[in-house]
């Protein structure tokens, strides 16, 4: 296994967020969908994958519902609510800035 | 939050989807990378599923909800432990929410109508009611979205002739518009409207109790004071009227005799403050002003001493002047809260002695890495739980009691129905009390236990003796307080009995009481009821058994008319500021009523023509006006509005009391009885030596002089309860409190005492076992018990002295507050609880066999 870089704190709901902005997906297509968009250079843990899910739904940002995945399997899908969508682009704007600013430090030091 | 919530109820689903998940996850990664691989880098799924489960927990909620578990699975292996706390709490508790339930229901209902918020009562020129036209003229001002009147004073009273007999009833006189106004809910037919001419609404007591219930009583007809009035609706049984004070009439009907006077109601446009209402109203009454100038005087102006009050809360209270009724029930909250402590007290005492028996628990729990914070609040989560219980089954007390006192029918001059049922009001201020209480009775218990440290706590055993202060400082409170509640108690009960046995200046045993109410309309002219009482009083004078007859228009103790003026002498120039009672007497009233004349006489019929020249007044006034001198022969004048005709005095009579058994040197005046055209109550009364014999007989001579008259006959001795009535409610209030917190009290004391020779066993055997002889060993338990409770005494007389005060106002004035009996009573009784909590534990000790005890432990 290679070593994945640390995530910064808080972006593994961005992260979630942004790719649940495209459609529903259950959990298992989350962390798949991260890895392969960051060109494996993101993995995210199982272990916190769920614990992150469930704090979002009782924050009001996900909805659950249960389906029948891709190879017919009972899963269970995550999809964005409107509450999630305003939390998406709050914190999208968020990181912009936050990476605009350390950018700015690293150039200018 | 809510969502996480629902979490709560559903826990067991969460779970096992949770696993679904986790499984569809592995079989989802182990066909990619192969099973052993996709569980490698799942990792721990316990330690997954508590990380997700936790972020739906609510840490506290579902902690309180395992102590809760963990306490009553705790009282379940010492149910005699819960029932005496949850019986103390019960009690106390019970005991609390009923005097709250009642003080709500009395002084803070709402009345049944639309929007209170936007009701207000008026008052305009100083005046509670104005007649007819006064108030047609504001009402067509149309200053407001609707203004009626109501009136529910004696002259709302009405005659009823229902078969062969005549019935007063209490009515509700109101103006057309009332109901609309207000917004009055019928539950049968329809409500009152304009231009329906003769109708009536009846109340469900009257619906019930008077018509069987008829349920086609629509479209009847009632004779009321001799005219039909169509039924056209009945009230929900909770209805309560704009008046309040569970004032409850049997019919309301329309004020439509010019005669009718009318307290003013409003309802406000929506939006429009008390402000703009008052300015208004104020600018209404110079209107009227110029078409009914008042007539009280110079200056006078309806727009002074204008008032708009809510129909509802503090502030009406407080204008209609009636902070002594508040100041009782306020008496009674803190007497309640008393014996609520007293009860927590008990919880706490039970509560320590069982810390101290867990001792060996909570350490190991400490020694083991449990937080001091964690198990307080495992502790306080018992007496919560504890007092939870305690308040459900107070409620229940409190539904029971309340019934009752909705029940209770009070000998008043106006008919009172309670309506208490429990409401959120109720709801919230128990959720109060029994977290209070749990707090009151739990802190210092948990405290107490988790504060020693571990290796202390881990010891087996604790003998030192002395170490229970806090205990006996619980129990030296206790009786502290309920010598406080036995005081006051005591106090009332010894008020009941001084009243009852008190002589009320009058005979009450040998006279009779006969109350006639004539309808108005039927007496066209002043001298046809002068002949009916002329008629009456020879007709009941020739009764046999009966002594004397007379009649009078105020009966003692029962009603009052209150004069305050300055009145001029012929001895003084300066005029004399009185306040006295008034009444008027025909002749023979005061030999019927066995009320010695001093000096001078009694009325005789030469006095009855020209009404006012001749007064009889009491000692007390007599003294106020004229000091030494007799009085007889002289004569008074009052000086207000304008100076009057002298009036002579004839007589001086014996001081009796007039309206309550608590007045103080009251003044009184009495003019000669003389029928005018607004008399329609008559109270005529007899002397009779066995006045129960010739109740009947008054009753049908009367009857049988004007049919259409309601006539209710009684003996005096029954009339009194009304004067009774504040004495009696006092004392069985307050006495059952002072019993209550004695019971509870007792049970500390005598808890406290098994308690200490229980953990003084052994010492006590070792004493038996080297010789100690058994009354000394007595006396050692006895000395432990008394000091308690003589220090408990000292406490709870220093305080009573100074909080049984103002109890003085509710007392009659022949007891002092610091009544000495009482003090001695309370002394006795508490001695006696004493011996009886002392001796049980006592014997029991001294039954102890040395050795049994020397193998303890």
């Amino acid at each position: 296994m290679q070593p994945t870089p640390e995530l910064l704190p808080g972006t593994l709901y961005l992260l979630i967020l942004k790719i649940l902005a495209r459609g529903p997906l259950h959990g298992y297509a989350i962390a798949r969908r991260i890895k392969d968009s960051s060109e494996e250079a993101l993995e995210i843990e199982e272990g916190s994958l769920y614990p992150a899910l469930n704090r979002m739904l009782v924050k009001g940002w996900l909805t659950a519902e249960w389906g029948v995945s891709e190879n017919n399997r009972k899963a269970r899908f995550y999809s964005l609510t409107p509450e999630g969508r305003k939390q998406l682009d709050h914190e999208s704007q968020q990181f912009d800035k936050l990476i605009e600013a350390i950018q700015l430090v690293m150039r200018t030091a | 939050m809510l969502r996480k919530l629902r979490y709560l109820f559903q826990r067991k689903r969460f779970n096992s989807e949770l696993d679904d998940e986790i499984r569809f996850h592995l079989e989802m990664a182990a066909e990619e990378r192969g099973e052993a691989q996709a569980r490698r880098e799942f990792g721990s799924t316990v330690r997954m599923r508590e990380d997700t489960r936790s972020a739906w927990q609510i840490r506290w909620l579902e902690d309180l909800l395992s102590d809760l578990r963990y306490a009553a699975r705790a009282f379940r292996r010492n149910p005699g432990f819960a029932a005496v706390a949850i019986f103390s709490l019960a009690l106390g508790i019970g005991a609390n929410t009923t005097i709250f339930s009642l003080t709500m229901e009395f002084l803070f209902s709402q009345p049944s109508c639309r929007n209170p918020e936007t009701l207000v009562d008026m008052r305009i020129g100083g005046n509670s009611d104005i007649d007819r036209a006064k108030y047609r003229c504001l009402r067509d001002a149309h200053i407001f979205d609707g203004l009626a009147g109501s009136n529910e004073e004696h002259k709302a009273e009405a005659n009823w002739r229902f078969g062969n007999d005549t019935y007063r009833l209490q009515t509700m006189r109101v103006t057309e518009n009332f109901f609309q106004v207000v917004g009055v809910p019928v539950v049968m037919g329809r409500p009152m409207e304009p231009r329906d001419g003769d109708v009536v609404v009846l109340s469900d007591r009257f619906w019930r109790a008077r018509l069987a219930a008829d349920p086609k009583v629509l479209g009847k007809a009632l004779i009321i004071d001799g005219r039909p009035f169509t039924v056209v609706g009945v009230l929900p049984h909770n209805h309560r009227t704009v008046l309040g004070f569970g004032f409850s009439p049997d019919l309301y009907i329309p004020a439509s005799r010019e005669s009718d006077i009318v307290a003013l109601i409003a309802r406000l446009p929506h939006g429009m403050s008390r402000q703009a209402a008052y300015a208004r109203l104020v600018a209404a009454c110079k209107q009227l002003d110029k078409v009914y100038p008042p007539d009280w005087g110079p200056g006078a102006s309806w727009s002074n001493n204008v008032e708009v009050v809510p129909v509802a809360g503090v502030e009406r209270l407080r204008s209609l002047n009636i902070l002594p009724f508040a100041a009782f029930f306020a008496m009674l909250m803190v007497v309640v809260g008393l014996v609520l402590l007293i009860a927590c007290a008990n919880v706490s005492s039970l509560l320590l002695a069982r810390a101290s028996s867990r001792r060996q628990e909570l350490a190991i729990r400490l020694a083991i890495g449990a937080g001091r914070g964690r198990i307080v609040r495992q502790l306080l989560a018992e007496s919560l739980l504890l007092a939870l219980l305690g308040t459900f089954a107070g409620l229940l007390l409190n539904v029971w009691l309340s019934g009752v006192m909705n029940r209770v029918q009070l000998p008043l001059p106006l008919p009172m129905q309670l309506l208490i049922q429990p409401d959120w009001r109720l709801l919230l201020y128990s959720m109060a009390v029994a977290v209070g209480s749990a707090l009151v009775a739990g802190l210092m218990p948990a405290l107490k236990a988790t504060r020693r440290g571990v290796s202390a706590a881990l010891k087996l055993t604790e003998r030192q003796v002395g170490q229970f202060t806090l205990r006996n400082a619980l129990v030296v409170g206790q009786l502290a307080v309920s010598v406080v509640l036995l005081t006051a108690g005591f106090l009332f009960l010894r008020n009941m009995t001084k009243s009852m046995t008190m002589n009320p200046g009058f005979d009450a045993e040998h006279a009779v009481w006969a109350f006639t109410r004539l309808v108005p309309e039927k007496y066209t002219t002043v001298e046809q009821k002068q002949n009916l009482v002329r008629n009456a009083l020879g007709e009941l004078r020739a009764l046999p058994g009966v002594e004397s007859a007379s009649i009078a228009c105020i009966v003692p103790l029962n009603d009052n008319w209150v004069t305050m003026t300055d009145v001029r002498t012929d001895v003084s120039e300066q005029p004399i500021r009185v306040r006295f009672h008034g009444s008027c007497a025909a002749p023979d009233y005061f030999r019927t009523m066995g009320i010695p004349i001093l000096q001078g006489r009694e009325f005789l019929p030469s006095d009855r023509k020209d009404a006012a020249d001749a007064v009889i007044i009491n000692e007390n006034m007599a003294r106020e006006l004229f000091g030494n001198r007799s009085a007889v022969g002289h004569t008074i004048r009052y000086t207000r509005p304008a100076l009057s005709a002298p009036m002579t005095v004839v007589g001086v009579a014996k001081n009796s009391k007039y309206f309550t058994l608590g007045e103080e040197n009251p003044l009184a005046l009495y003019n000669p009885f003389n029928a005018d055209a607004w008399t329609t109550n008559l109270h005529f009364l007899v002397r009779a030596s066995r006045p129960r014999d010739v109740v009947k007989e008054v009753a049908r001579t009367l009857g049988r002089l004007d049919a259409s008259a309601s006539i209710e006959v009684k003996p005096m001795r029954d009339a009194m309860g009304f004067a009774f009535l504040p004495s009696r409610v006092g004392a069985a209030l307050l006495g059952s409190m002072g019993l209550l917190g004695l019971a509870l009290a007792s049970i500390g004391l005598y808890g406290v005492m098994s308690y200490s020779v229980a953990r003084r066993t052994r010492e006590i055997g070792l004493r038996v076992a080297l010789g100690a002889d058994r009354g000394a060993v007595l006396r050692m338990v006895a000395r432990e018990s008394f000091a308690l409770l003589g220090i408990g005494l000292a406490i709870g007389l220093g305080i009573s002295v100074f909080a049984t005060r103002p109890l003085a106002m509710f007392l009659v004035p022949e007891l002092s507050a610091n009544d000495p009996v009482t003090f001695l009573a309370v002394v006795g009784v508490l001695f006696v609880v004493a011996c009886v909590a002392t001796l049980g534990p006592a014997l029991r000790a001294l039954r102890v066999d040395p050795m049994t005890a020397l193998r303890y432990e």
